[in-house]
């Protein structure tokens, strides 16, 4: 249903058709300038980031590398515990994240969108609100949570944190992704005698696939780039995440940055989040059109 | 189109007639949810509740204090200069987001080939986390290894580097800059989606009546992205609001405490100060500012959307 | 207390005799934390320790600007770790607040207690007890270039010794011009220049806290000149622009680009501008005051065992064997870091690079503040120290500056 509601309703908001090509051209040349200055820091870190790392760190900074390097990445590998770890430890606690925050939102976005009962608008509310909380200021009593559960320094316990900070948006596009989906289904299935729960397994799941891409990516690009919490929570160097050898790279030895390392770190980070986006954008864009747009 | 129609008339059906299936399996459905945000929200809240009625240093031993924190945040000049600071933030950095990502939203509609490599080149910042874009800019503004000042002394505009994150001047420009790259292609899906769930019939019909585009623009689109408009101001409201990594990373709160954001002073006297509880109160603060703020922003865009 | 005493002296002399620790005790593993600088010399240091150990020692470098918060909350948990070094200026604080065991009789038994470096000890008695021994050390020094010192017409082989030497001597450095600068110093970073300022203000007989730590005495001449004389070298264009912007990353990196003539920095320069930067040929001295006279900004690590440690007597083995005369010779001096003994500030390596000697005597005539309130007095990037000094030297209000000053570290010392 949702995936009808795509592009092809967008003419209407266009000029007027068979408009001159002068606007066309604009059109063109506006566009590729955005797209130009959108596009530059992400490749000029790629192309900074294959460097000789002399020419990553070079004052004032020189434009194409004089040749491939992977030098930066090599200096990259030498923080910690080497990168491979902290991509590894990235990688568990985002598909923990995303399977969790997927699976919860599903729920209880069809349990919200197709049912009633008492205290429905308080718990919707009620999860809503966890955006509105600064992390930073539930980190000790979260923490003192983790451990009474002895999940301290442990990925799951890391996951099941991430999970919880999903729901307000995953929720709301899956409850909205459900109230998007026509009744006569389910009626349909219902007289075929499914129950509640295979009824959303067999009948319900496809239509809002793409809401639940939706929160899956962005399950996955909150997971993977959060730092605070990966950092206070995890007690040994064997489970840091990515952002946090980013930020060693940062904080650098002796107050001087490695600026090569930093370029190859971001890109290390950057990276499968573009990629992860690039192959699911198109459902991520028609979960949010069934997803978003109704309040 | 008419799948449009069909929607909005399912969900007039499906508000009126009530719901189908038993009342307790709905709790059932929302129950992992709900238990998830009850230990790993709720209960925090609650102890932070707890903890900003108490001297509760970092380290060592607390001790009840009643509503002492909160009296003493009414004659903190920093915590309400950083309220100020966040605000102004909020109000300088939403316009300029709302603005590009309505013109951005408006270009990525148009029915030409090749639009959607724009959209997706708009929406790629969004992907990368704020901690990682906010590094990303501390380069690309670096006085001396940073490109931005080689570009502009190269060509000519300026003579010598603007050192943008130090200079009171600058460091506001410069972040609003890093944040609205990062972000302002998530409103711009946000808008574009909620135009595109707009029925073509009603455009069509304001043409046979001569409405010309920005007549179309203005008073049927404007007022049936209302809905829309209010999430994504709310989400980005509530994200200004609560801005920590940009100041953090970028500027520390420099220059000359220029960029203290609220919950970076939140930050600061929980874990630089020391004093837990106190940071406890500011968080409770700050969770009522935001609580009210969305509320006003809902009843604001959602009392005339019937149209 | 005495019976781990006991036990500990019992082991020192069982591995002092050679015999295997290897019994019929368990092997304990103890956890440890680090902030991120240095890094790699701890872990070679743990490493080896790990390799002809039974105890084993798990090792975690954590970003400095989030350790605090990280040990902190860690703390609040009672997951704190076993062995913990941290900058010394936080252990009064640590100590008051319970979270380190007092290790006096531990300290006592050591052979060499009264040669440990006199500013960690002193930073790390609390309350009649002591909690924590020095671990890295550092002190703080003028750094100069010497070919610049040549191609500006100076002596290279003698520095500045009064705040007008400095001066004269930066003002012919950048006179050479080519991007070439007198001075430098991190105008953003307050941490930087509690190390190399405050030294300044010593020398000269000054302080901005008297002696017990609990008042301010920021408004006095001492701190005035000083403002006044850096205010002078910016105004007159010694320092580069750049320095305004500088969390610290450039502290000690904008020396290494040859074009800085003098730089207050510390002994871990040494190595690295030998290793890294051989084309420099660069000179070492003492901080000065303003008609003379000599101060350093002792700093460095202190090494304490967590409360929550079950295994102290186990933890202090490891820190006097990092404090042996082996490990003191072949791992801290032969690697170009400061001894943490004044018995062994003279040795073999040190005497190869009189550098180093030079940086040692100046930490051990060096001074550091003592008080609960350090990090917020000192450290604090948006606290009344870097306020003060970016106000009077980069805006030019030198009274503005020192009254704020003032009241500022008279607010947060509860006065």
């Amino acid at each position: 249903m949702t995936t009808s509601v795509s592009a092809a309703s967008a003419p209407s908001t266009a000029h007027s058709r068979g408009e001159n090509r002068l606007g066309r051209i604009a059109f063109y040349i506006v566009c590729t300038a955005l797209a130009a200055l959108f596009l530059f820091p992400i490749v000029w870190t790629a192309i900074s980031s294959v460097k000789p790392p002399p020419e990553a760190s070079a004052v004032p900074p020189t434009f194409l590398p004089s040749r491939l390097d992977l030098g930066n990445f090599v200096k990259l590998n030498e923080y910690g515990r080497g990168v491979w770890n902290y991509v590894g430890n990235s990688a568990g606690t985002a598909v923990m994240t995303v399977i969790g925050a997927t699976l919860l939102s599903t729920l209880a976005g069809y349990g919200f969108s197709r049912f009633q009962f008492r205290g429905k608008g308080l718990l919707f509310v009620m999860i809503l609100m966890t955006l509105m909380i600064p992390f930073q200021s539930i980190l000790i009593p979260l923490f003192l949570i983790l451990t009474g559960l002895k999940l301290q320094n442990t990925l799951f316990g890391l996951a099941l944190v991430y999970i919880t900070f999903q729901l307000p948006f995953g929720v709301f596009i899956m409850r909205n992704s459900f109230d998007a989906v026509p009744r006569e289904i389910e009626e349909a299935a219902l007289l075929d005698g499914c129950s509640s729960l295979s009824m959303l397994y067999r009948v319900m799941l496809n239509i809002v696939r793409p809401g639940i891409i939706t929160v899956g990516i962005y399950a996955f690009l909150n997971s993977w780039n959060e730092f605070l919490a990966a950092l206070i929570f995890m007690t040994k160097e064997t489970s840091f995440t990515l952002p946090i050898l980013l930020t060693s790279v940062r904080s650098g030895y002796y107050g001087s940055i490695d600026w090569g390392a930093l370029q190859a770190g971001l890109i290390v980070t950057i990276a499968p989040c573009i990629l992860i986006f690039l192959l699911l954008q198109r459902y991520y864009i028609s979960g949010l059109t069934g997803g978003a747009t109704k309040g | 189109m008419s799948t449009v129609n069909l929607q909005i008339s399912e969900r007039r059906a499906q508000r009126a007639g009530g719901s189908i299936g038993r009342r307790s399996a709905g709790l059932f459905f929302v129950l992992p949810a709900v238990s998830f945000t009850v230990v790993f929200f709720i209960l925090p809240l609650i102890f932070t509740v707890y903890m900003s009625l108490h001297d509760w240093p970092l380290l060592g031993d607390h001790k009840f204090i009643g509503l002492d924190n909160y009296s003493a945040l009414l004659s903190d000049r920093q915590f309400w200069n950083s309220l100020w600071f966040t605000t102004r933030y909020t109000l300088l950095i939403t316009p300029v987001i709302f603005i590009l990502a309505f013109v951005l939203a408006l270009l990525v509609s148009l029915p030409l080939p090749g639009v959607g490599i724009y959209r997706t080149v708009y929406f790629l910042p969004v992907v990368i986390g704020l901690g990682s874009s906010s590094l990303l800019w501390v380069w690309l503004l670096h006085d001396r290894v940073g490109v931005i000042n080689a570009i502009l002394t190269g060509l000519g505009v300026m003579d010598r580097p603007i050192i943008w994150l130090a200079d009171s001047s600058y460091a506001m420009t410069a972040i609003i800059m890093s944040v609205v790259w990062k972000t302002v292609g998530f409103t711009m899906i946000l808008l574009m989606t909620g135009m595109q769930a707009i029925p073509a019939e009603l455009y069509e019909a304001a043409k046979v009546d001569g409405a010309n585009y920005w007549a179309r623009l203005r008073y049927i689109m404007m007022p049936l992205l209302r809905r829309t408009f209010a999430l994504a101001l709310i989400l980005s409201v509530i994200g200004s609001y609560l801005g920590f990594d940009q100041f953090f990373i970028m500027t520390a709160g420099g220059p000359q405490n220029s960029t203290i954001s609220v919950v970076y002073w939140i930050y600061k006297n929980s874990f630089t100060n020391f004093k837990l509880g106190y940071g406890a109160s500011l968080s409770i603060v700050l969770l009522v500012i935001l609580v009210i703020l969305s509320v006003i922003q809902l009843r604001l865009l959602r009392d005339e959307t019937s149209y | 207390m005495k019976k781990g005493a006991l036990l500990f002296v019992v082991l020192l002399m069982l591995v002092a005799s050679g015999v295997s620790v290897m019994t019929a005790q368990d092997a304990v593993t103890l956890q440890m934390w680090s902030r991120d600088s240095n890094q790699d010399f701890l872990r070679e240091l743990v490493d080896m320790w790990n390799a002809d150990h039974p105890n084993q020692i798990e090792l975690t470098i954590i970003p400095a600007a989030d350790f605090v918060t990280r040990v902190g909350v860690a703390s609040a948990g009672g997951e704190a770790p076993d062995l913990l070094p941290i900058d010394l200026i936080y252990v009064p604080q640590f100590a008051q607040a319970g979270n380190l065991v007092e290790i006096g009789a531990f300290i006592d038994a050591l052979p060499y207690a009264d040669q440990l470096s006199a500013s960690h000890v002193h930073l790390g008695e609390y309350d009649g007890g002591r909690y924590a021994v020095p671990f890295a050390a550092e002190g703080s020094v003028l750094l100069y270039n010497k070919g610049l010192f040549e191609a500006a017409g100076l002596d290279p082989e003698a520095p500045p010794t009064t705040w007008e030497g400095i001066y004269e001597a930066a003002k012919a450095i950048t006179a050479l011009g080519d991007d070439n600068y007198g001075f430098y110093f991190s105008g953003a970073c307050a941490g930087c220049n509690a190390f190399t300022f405050l030294p300044l203000i010593w020398a000269s007989g000054g302080d901005v806290l008297t002696e017990d730590g609990l008042s301010a005495t920021v408004d006095t001449p001492e701190v005035r000149a000083a403002l006044e004389f850096y205010k002078r070298m910016w105004d007159e264009g010694l320092i580069p622009p750049s320095a305004q912007a500088d969390t610290g990353t450039d502290f000690f990196g904008a020396f290494t680009t040859g074009k800085i003539g003098m730089v207050g920095s510390g002994a871990f320069s040494i190595a690295i501008l030998k290793n890294d930067h051989p084309d420099i040929d660069f000179g070492l001295t003492f901080l000065p005051g303003q008609e003379g006279g000599i101060s350093s900004f002792a700093g460095g690590d202190s090494i304490a065992i967590t409360s929550s440690s079950q295994h102290a007597a186990e933890a202090f083995e490891f820190i006097s064997w990092v404090l042996s005369d082996e490990i003191q010779l072949q791992m801290f001096a032969a690697r170009g870091q400061l001894p943490l003994r004044a018995d062994l500030v003279d040795n073999e390596f040190s005497r190869e690079d009189p550098r180093l000697i030079t940086n040692a005597e100046a930490m051990n005539l060096g001074k550091t503040p003592y008080s609960f309130v350090y990090n917020q007095l000192f450290n604090d990037a948006n606290g009344p120290w870097l306020a003060m000094i970016q106000t009077a030297i980069f805006q030019g209000d030198v009274d503005g500056a020192i009254a704020n000053g003032q009241a500022g570290f008279a607010a947060i010392l509860g006065e």
